[in-house]
């Protein structure tokens, strides 16, 4: 078999694409794409090399991602939320998906003037004293420039325009060729794309962005080794978010310069506070933990990025899901039926065999999502444990029963602080922290 | 009476009863002044308006070029910001566009009514100058007398953009920031390549002579 050159060049992060007729022929392509993948993965196994799956995976991985990264806003919001989501993904696809952050296509100088004039009457010149012209990092749906006034630096973060308006064509026309390529079933995803859909809505209202941003840091100052950016109202807007320009390392740059342990456990141990004060405390938190929206500085304090996607959960959610956590209601039968009955994952529609898979399946959940709190410690380093959760979610995508179920189950809350938890242990397992687990959890309950 | 005096009136007049006045002795009557008056500056309501196309553009290169950051910027963005600078004076006369724009997307790949002529003219003279500013930095490669071509095509984009902003209902117009963002990045990659001249050299073959001396076969 003749080697297959990618779809396009590296250099492809630089083409936009625009209308919906383009944006089908992208994904397209990618589908297309990952067929002859698989076509080189059986081709190699043909001639006698034993290629291992995961190069498959990968080969596959930076096709689609390549795709995505063409598509600004909704799609690659999709792409970022997938790839916290240990369980919907394999690894490699994921990786790949990590970097959307970094690399969304940048907005012209010019029209960043535009936004400006539009939003405060006067250019980003005449407001401060110096300003990049060019971004200096991508955000899902904007972009932050670097700008100066005084001796003081700020972080500017400019919206990209009409992505409110392309949000909804552009989910629509992303979705079944999304479903094809990565192989995952429609129900499966459809509380995925609903939740992209109304957080990226929300998301691109900066006003609301910023007053959260400004409420959630002062409520969360208590929590040790934890800081945030000050806002400044008098440079924001609807469109434009102006915050303090901060130096430190995206999480995952941070990891690669091997950290030693005590230092990875303490920055671990803030993330984990934080989350913990949040969900428990403030029953409102920052439902995006993703490494590129936390830096760590020079002290090694962990530095909050980015409040575009916070969830507030109700007092009777938090109560039901956290009944969870309870060590003892596995040795229960009924009282975890019972609690999968009140979350609604459980109901009367079911058949025996449902109720059946779903129950031991849960049980199976429960205990290995819930086994950091069950102990006074726990060590994300163990890379076995990360591994055991990633095979859980393959085996439960490879399980015919659980996947023709009539999915989307339980109330939509969980898929927040699913999320949120999924992204909070992958972030641990990333540091390969020691967190202390048990105490902070007790105090809150 | 003042040209822009009568020009004002007539911009009101066709914005309040949705078309130009049925005759010039009407319209002059209106004004209280002489039909020689009005031809005394105007040939015709066609060339009046004309003047309108022409001065809109004009007073936008005027704005955007007197700008402290414009010696600073490439090609690429001084056409980012022409286009930028337009689209915000066309929010203060939207109504007069929308019912006397002559648009493109109504008989596409047809020589641009005359109307246009003017502010096709003067269009053009900028667009030389941003691309000589572009071969002059090394953004642009020369391509000699093929460039000629570029200021027509250029001035059929900006056209496009028109009728794009005139039929965009989003909110702000923001889908026309995406546009000109998208569309003015992808003419300067292929200008970067000689996919453009192919492209010209198509347009023209299906639209036939046009007038104008951009668009004469170089010979």
């Amino acid at each position: 078999m003749s080697s297959t050159t990618p779809i396009s060049d590296t250099g492809d992060q630089e083409k936009i694409t625009s209308g919906k007729v383009t944006r089908v022929a992208a994904l397209a392509g990618a589908g297309a794409q990952v067929g002859v993948n698989y076509l080189k993965h059986y081709g190699k196994r043909a001639v006698g090399a034993e290629p291992a799956i995961d190069d498959l995976h990968e080969a596959n991985a930076s096709t689609v991602y390549r795709t995505f990264s063409k598509l600004k806003g909704g799609p690659l919001k999709v792409a970022q939320m997938l790839s916290i989501d240990k369980n919907m993904l394999p690894d490699a696809y994921r990786q790949h998906f990590a970097q959307a952050q970094y690399s969304a296509p940048p907005l012209s100088y010019p029209l960043v003037v535009k936004t400006f004039r539009r939003e405060f009457g006067k250019g980003p010149s005449e407001i401060f004293d110096t300003f990049s012209q060019s971004a200096i990092h991508g955000a899902s749906i904007g972009q932050v420039h670097r700008a100066t006034k005084g001796e003081h630096t700020y972080a500017v973060k400019v919206q990209y325009p009409g992505v409110a308006d392309s949000l909804n064509s552009d989910l629509a026309v992303v979705k079944p060729i999304a479903l094809q390529i990565l192989g995952l079933k429609d129900a499966d995803v459809e509380p995925y794309f609903r939740e992209v859909q109304a957080k990226l809505l929300e998301e691109t209202d900066y006003t609301t962005e910023l007053e959260r941003s400004i409420e959630l840091s002062q409520q969360t100052q208590q929590v040790s080794g934890v800081r945030f950016p000050s806002y400044y109202p008098e440079y924001s807007s609807s469109r434009i978010i102006t915050m303090d320009w901060i130096d430190g390392l995206p999480l995952d740059q941070f990891v690669a310069r091997d950290p030693d342990q005590p230092t990875r456990d303490r920055v671990g141990q803030a993330i984990w506070d934080f989350y913990h004060h949040q969900i428990h405390i403030l029953k409102l938190f920052h439902a995006d933990p993703h490494p590129g929206n936390f830096l760590v500085d020079a002290d090694d304090q962990v530095v909050v990025l980015d409040f575009g996607c916070t969830k507030q959960i109700p007092d009777d959610f938090h109560r039901d899901y956290f009944e969870f956590l309870d060590a003892d209601l596995l040795d229960d039968p009924a009282r975890f039926e019972a609690a999968l009955r009140t979350l609604e994952i459980v109901s009367d529609e079911d058949s025996e065999r449902e109720r059946q898979v779903i129950i031991e399946n849960a049980m199976r959940g429960t205990e290995l999502l819930g086994r950091p709190f069950h102990h006074g410690s726990f060590d994300f380093g163990d890379e076995s444990y990360m591994a055991e959760i990633y095979q859980m979610g393959e085996e439960h995508s490879q399980n015919e029963e659980m996947r023709s179920m009539k999915t989307a189950r339980g109330s939509a809350h969980s898929i927040y602080l699913n999320r949120a938890y999924f992204g909070l242990y992958s972030l641990m397992g990333l540091l390969g922290a020691r967190v202390k687990t048990e105490k902070p959890v007790l105090d809150y309950f | 009476m003042e040209k822009n005096q009568i020009i004002q009136r007539y911009i009101e007049t066709v914005l309040e009863h949705g078309e130009p006045p049925g005759s010039v002795y009407r319209f002059a009557k209106d004004l209280d002044i002489s039909e020689r008056e009005f031809f005394g500056q105007f040939a015709s309501f066609e060339a009046l308006e004309a003047g309108i196309w022409r001065d809109l553009t004009r007073a936008t290169i005027e704005a955007i070029s007197s700008g402290e950051e414009w010696t600073d910027f490439s090609a690429h963005h001084r056409l980012l910001t022409f286009y930028y600078a337009y689209f915000e004076k066309v929010l203060d006369h939207r109504s007069f566009f929308l019912v006397r724009f002559p648009r493109p997307s109504r008989q596409p790949l047809q020589t641009p009514p005359s109307q246009l002529r003017l502010m096709h003219d003067e269009f053009c003279d900028f667009a030389r100058r941003i691309i000589a500013t572009g071969v002059d930095r090394g953004e642009l490669p020369c391509r000699g007398k093929v460039a000629h071509t570029y200021p027509g095509a250029m001035f059929l984009h900006f056209l496009s953009a028109i009728d794009f902003n005139l039929r965009d209902d989003s909110q702000g117009f923001e889908r026309t920031d995406a546009y000109i963002e998208k569309s003015v990045k992808l003419g300067f990659d292929l200008i970067g390549t000689s996919a453009l001249d192919s492209a010209v050299d198509l347009v023209r073959f299906l639209s036939g002579r046009t007038w104008g001396k951009d668009q004469q076969p170089s010979a």
